[in-house]
């Protein structure tokens, strides 16, 4: 059964994706990402020589601080960063610069649904943008799933509120590579199906937990190729006009 | 002879890349010895990215991923603009734009002994060579070129030094000469100081000059080279 959404678009129509790097001038990284009116700014120091008491001075460890647009940081705002710090410690090179900090500042501009989604993809590209060796991408997708069982992606805040269920998906991004597509297989899978983070809401059924994940595979490929298209644009621009 | 590897999808030389794709295969190139430079990693057999940037390449066998950033990555044999932090009986903690502090024995200077080592204020700008550098480790830094000789090493007096990307740094230093650096030459008089890790220092008689010479560098970040020749025409004409 259908919904229409508001805003007209398809059920797995992703909202205007938008990114710009370099947008603070004393970060070592920063990016700004919006997707429709859900805007995060991301902002990376480091790496800093020294670690804290608790973490292992074998790595590099990732620190997280996560501002809402107003109130007081609460237990969200705790889980929110736990939940960054663990995705971006899985798509770093941790053992590249040992004993170091690298701390990643987010700050929520305007949250109107996928939240956190947003603030996954603006962290990653305020990585690259600072230059921390990585792994590879992330890129992150919401999926709802309604009373009915109907799944849609990208939800705005009035949409999520209404759903059953919410999942919030991360992938790695799809690679280009020379090796052939067999040997980048893990269990006869693509690579780019592997999930990096998957955080789930509300109460849905396994059934309906495997659709969102197909779902979001599909849209996470358009958004990987995005995430290259605008990374590589500005030295494409620089590139060109030195040559 | 030269042996092209024998891929059927596309090479990656002096492509544009993100993390993550892997750009060489190891196990088509047999018998063959690379070095691997900056942005590159290697798990197994697969050689993969691990910053966003230019895939280059240079002939006989070394690859490396070219890319601008604001924070340095310290390689030995690079000369950089350190700033010194602190003192120590044996060293001084020099901070040169990288994950840790350097460290520049007391006695790294040329016709040095202990009864006259050098005592640096904090803040001093340092032109310095880095010696050793690693991963683990802080980096090494000295004052003497590979013979021994002072060479233009040590601390930079009076001037004016600002921050740039390691990009810049590399263009500004790039033989033949930049064509920013030859058209401000040819009019202006003045001594320049380019450390790889993103630092500049510029000293002129006046002050004026100075600063146009430092406006001029930092305006050039993203000019191809007939573009900064014009630039800089521009910025003459407005003082004449």
């Amino acid at each position: 059964m259908e919904i229409d959404r508001t805003d007209g678009r398809t059920a797995n129509q992703l909202r205007p994706l938008a990114c710009s790097r370099n947008v603070l001038y004393r970060a070592h990284g920063s990016a700004s990402w919006s997707q429709g009116d859900t805007k995060v700014l991301a902002a990376v120091y480091g790496p800093k020589a020294g670690t804290k008491k608790n973490e292992n001075p074998e790595k590099a460890s990732i620190e997280v601080i996560w501002k809402p647009k107003t109130g007081q940081i609460g237990k969200v705002e705790k889980e929110y960063e736990m939940l960054l710090r663990r995705t971006l410690q899985s798509i770093c090179v941790l053992t590249i610069n040992p004993n170091t900090t690298t701390s990643v500042i987010v700050q929520v501009v305007n949250d109107d649904g996928a939240l956190l989604p947003c603030a996954i993809n603006a962290a990653c590209a305020a990585l690259v943008d600072a230059g921390i060796p990585l792994k590879n991408l992330a890129v992150a997708i919401c999926c709802c799933v309604a009373e009915s069982g109907y799944v849609i992606l990208d939800p705005t805040k009035h949409e999520e509120e209404k759903m059953k269920a919410f999942v919030h998906l991360v992938f790695p991004n799809s690679v280009k590579a020379v090796l052939p597509e067999e040997s980048l297989c893990v269990n006869s899978e693509p690579w780019e199906h592997g999930i990096l983070t998957s955080v789930t809401r509300g109460v849905m059924s396994v059934d309906d937990y495997l659709y969102c994940l197909e779902r979001g595979r599909a849209a996470a490929a358009k958004l990987s190729d995005f995430l290259r298209r605008s990374l590589l644009s500005e030295l494409l621009s620089d590139s060109t006009k030195a040559a | 002879m030269e042996e092209k590897p024998s891929i059927s999808t596309q090479s990656f030389i002096d492509q544009l890349v993100v993390p993550g794709d892997v750009v060489l295969d190891l196990s088509t190139m047999n018998n063959q010895t690379i070095k691997l430079g900056g942005g590159l990693r290697q798990d197994c057999d697969a050689i993969s990215v691990t910053k966003a940037g230019k895939f280059r390449f240079s002939r006989p066998n070394k690859y490396w991923v070219e890319s601008s950033q604001k924070r340095y990555v310290p390689c030995v044999e690079d000369h950089v603009l350190g700033i010194v932090v602190d003192c120590k009986a044996d060293n001084f903690l020099v901070d040169i734009k990288g994950p840790t502090l350097g460290l520049l024995p007391v006695l790294a200077f040329e016709g040095v002994i202990r009864r006259n080592i050098p005592r640096f204020e904090t803040g001093t700008l340092l032109y310095v060579r880095i010696v050793k550098a690693n991963a683990v480790m802080n980096p090494e830094l000295s004052c003497m070129d590979a013979s021994g000789k002072a060479a233009e090493f040590g601390p930079l007096k009076e001037g004016y030094m600002f921050e740039t990307s390691t990009g810049l740094s590399r263009m500004l230093l790039s033989s033949p000469t930049c064509p920013l650096l030859e058209a401000l030459g040819k009019k202006l008089s003045f001594e320049i100081a380019v450390g790889l890790n993103g630092r500049v220092w510029v000293n002129a008689a006046s002050p004026s000059t100075v600063i146009l010479v430092a406006n001029a560098i930092m305006n050039s970040e993203s000019l191809s080279g007939v573009q900064q020749k014009i630039m800089v025409e521009k910025l003459l004409q407005k003082i004449h």
